[in-house]
């Protein structure tokens, strides 16, 4: 019995999954000791379609505009928690997302983690 | 096999019809690296290389952006953010572990590592494509770290020196000292670039987009650069670098110049920057016809304040003592990164809100203290100011646009300001404008076309889109009357009328211009000379003749063939 997890998010951001958000989502995946794959959401449900989450480069390329769906799937210890942060990432106007809260981003992470272990 | 290696020549695309011989000196090479020397590579040492290079690497990014969010913003410095996920890549790690598992330097692994990401992005269109130079970034940085080189100084060049990059940033452009520097030449870059643009502004002979070759070429080699032909000449002959030294000699007409039958026409130069203006004033130009003010604005945190302001526009106009120079209120609009103006993020930002519509909306305050300033300085500068509108489509937009001119104006009455309202004008940038030309020429002294943008917006063409360039050509039929129908309304109006934009500085096209009525032609500087001397050979009437028929062509190629007649 896995523990994995799945999510559609809509993302946010104007610039779409790119340079900064997307830097702020790949910091937050490699935060997390869970492991993250995403995809389009439009994709067929079909594992060999996902994109591991933890490279900017992969994540980058698949393009993602801003108005779009994506599926996320975690699969960990704190799979629900890094889903709720990783949706938080997504749904944050990029004009709100400054130093401040990317910090506050990695403390939380940690919290969750700390409280799973 | 040396016989052959020589006497290469390297092709690209020709910024300015300048030609020069000069001493090769390498500014930021990529991956310059030459053949890896496989028998010495122990691939732990070179893991353990790479790992101090990214960790240094890291060091510098985040400095960068702590440096950058402090001066610029926190939205400007999130690109470092990216640079540094980019930095701890999965893939690229594997990628370099993996080559240097084969016998590769780390500087070696590090470049196979980017090769794939960066042309996988370099195929995508538009914003993908930045991707692909973030990743050249990273891959540079890391290259440098691991093979200790250091970037040459700009600013203290040898005489006579080429300068061979990657490509140059109006970072590096505003450090390059123009009496030391023979030319020079990029791998990347378009017509329309950056170091392209400034090339032309201060006539240095450069050929840009060389492409990967560029790279193979050495430090301290002798070459040709032809910014007329688009080459880069390896090795020349004599005979080669007489012809480019030649070349370099120019017949500048200091002078206002005149047609064969008594008319003038002035010849003003384009200008970005004030470190153009000496150049420009050396390459003749009559005056400024198009003083863009952006570089006021752009790199900074705040915006000028009135004095600042004042200072640039009195300075130029005394560069000018006996000419005009024709200031562009702030044109800019969300392409442009300027974190205090608060630019919205638009789908298409050329067809959103910028020019006159954000100076009339968003930025009117902005709008009024540039007009303060340039009313002060018409009345205290040297030369002969004009201000005009950016991308004005309806005569409302121009209503409110001069009734702000006589607000600032009272306003400066009431505080015993010296001032003067100088000539005001709008430029044609759109078809909207073109049809409402006669209403707008009847406001005020002159018009002035932009023909890159009445182009663009005229043949729906993007500028920059390689894939409708033969769209993008103002000699269009289309293009060509909208242009006529322009000067034709400004002059019934009483008004002058001028054109900035690259048409103006096709000698090819001046008898044309001339033909077609336009009492001025701005333009990159290193074209005046070209475009002076052609002045001087065109016969009015003929001229207008040879216009009226390119009029009733129907399609570009009937208008080229009469041009070459």
């Amino acid at each position: 019995m896995s523990s994995e997890l799945e999510r559609v998010v809509t993302v946010v951001p104007e610039a779409g999954l790119h340079a900064r958000p997307a830097a702020a989502f790949v910091e937050t995946v490699n935060d997390s000791d869970s492991d993250i794959q995403i995809a389009h959401a439009t994709d067929d449900d079909d594992d060999t379609d996902l994109t591991p989450a933890a490279s900017m480069i992969a994540v980058t390329s698949l393009g993602v505009e801003h108005g779009e769906e994506i599926r996320i799937v975690a699969d960990g210890p704190n799979a629900e928690a890094t889903l709720d942060e990783l949706e938080r990432v997504l749904t944050t106007p990029e004009d709100e997302l400054d130093g401040e809260n990317a910090t506050a981003t990695d403390t939380d992470a940690d919290a969750t983690t700390d409280t799973n272990a | 096999m040396p016989e052959q290696m020589s006497r290469r020549t390297l092709t690209g695309t020709g910024a300015t019809p300048r030609a020069a011989v000069g001493t090769v000196v390498w500014y930021d090479r990529d991956s310059d690296l030459g053949d890896p020397d496989e028998t010495s590579v122990d691939p732990p040492t070179e893991l353990e290389r790479f790992e101090d290079a990214r960790e240094a690497a890291r060091a510098e990014l985040e400095a960068e952006r702590e440096r950058t969010a402090e001066r610029v913003g926190e939205q400007e410095a999130g690109v470092f953010d990216a640079h540094l996920q980019f930095l701890d890549d999965p893939q690229i790690e594997s990628g370099v572990t993996s080559a240097v598992e084969n016998d590769l330097p780390a500087e070696h692994a590090v470049k196979r590592a980017f090769a794939d990401p960066i042309e996988q992005f370099q195929e995508m269109d538009g914003r993908m494509a930045e991707r692909a130079d973030d990743l050249r970034d990273v891959r540079d940085r890391l290259i440098r770290l691991l093979t200790g080189s250091e970037r040459v100084d700009l600013g203290d060049l040898p005489n006579g020196a080429v300068v061979l990059a990657e490509r140059l940033t109006p970072s590096d452009t505003a450090q390059l000292d123009p009496d030391r520097v023979a030319g020079f030449a990029t791998v990347t870059g378009g017509r329309t670039s950056h170091a392209a643009i400034f090339a032309r502004s201060l006539a240095l002979p450069a050929v840009v987009g060389i492409g990967d070759e560029l790279r193979e070429v050495e430090e301290d080699a002798t070459v040709v650069v032809d910014g007329e032909t688009g080459e880069l000449c390896l090795d020349p002959t004599d005979e080669r670098r007489e012809e480019a030294a030649t070349a370099s000699e120019v017949d500048v007409r200091t002078d206002p110049v005149s047609t064969v039958d008594g008319t003038t026409v002035e010849v003003a130069a384009n200008v970005g920057q004030p470190a153009e203006l000496d150049g420009v004033r050396a390459q003749g130009a009559d005056g400024i016809g198009l003083y863009r003010t952006e570089f006021l604005f752009l790199d900074r945190q705040s915006p000028p304040d009135e004095d600042e302001q004042y200072d640039a526009y009195t300075t130029a106009l005394d560069t000018f003592p006996d000419g005009r120079v024709i200031v562009r209120t702030l044109d800019i609009g969300g392409d442009k990164p300027i974190p205090y103006l608060n630019l919205p993020d638009e789908e298409n930002p050329f067809l959103g809100e910028r020019g006159i519509r954000r100076s009339l909306d968003s930025d009117t305050e902005l709008f009024e203290t540039q007009l303060r300033a340039l009313l002060r300085a018409a009345a205290d500068g040297d030369g002969e100011l004009a201000i005009m509108f950016p991308l004005v489509t309806t005569v409302d937009e121009l209503d409110a646009a001069l009734e702000t001119v006589d607000a600032v104006a009272t306003q400066l009455d009431a505080e015993n300001v010296t001032h003067a309202v100088p000539e005001l004008g709008v430029m044609i940038e759109t078809p909207s404008a073109v049809f409402a030309a006669p209403e707008l020429a009847e406001r005020v002294d002159f018009l002035s076309v932009g023909t890159n943008d009445l182009t663009q917006y005229t043949m729906a063409a993007a500028r920059g889109n390689e894939n409708v360039e033969a769209l993008r050509d103002p000699t269009q039929p289309a293009v060509l009357r909208a242009i006529a129908r322009t000067v034709e309304a400004a002059h019934e109006n009483d008004a002058w009328v001028g054109m900035c934009g690259e048409m103006a500085g096709d000698p090819d096209l001046t008898e044309l211009l001339v033909g077609l009525g336009f009492d001025e032609l701005s333009m990159s500087a290193v074209t005046i000379p070209d475009v002076k001397a052609a002045v001087q050979s065109v016969h009015t009437d003929e001229a207008s003749a040879h216009a009226t028929h390119a009029l009733d062509a129907a399609t570009r190629e009937q208008i080229r063939t009469q041009l070459d007649e």
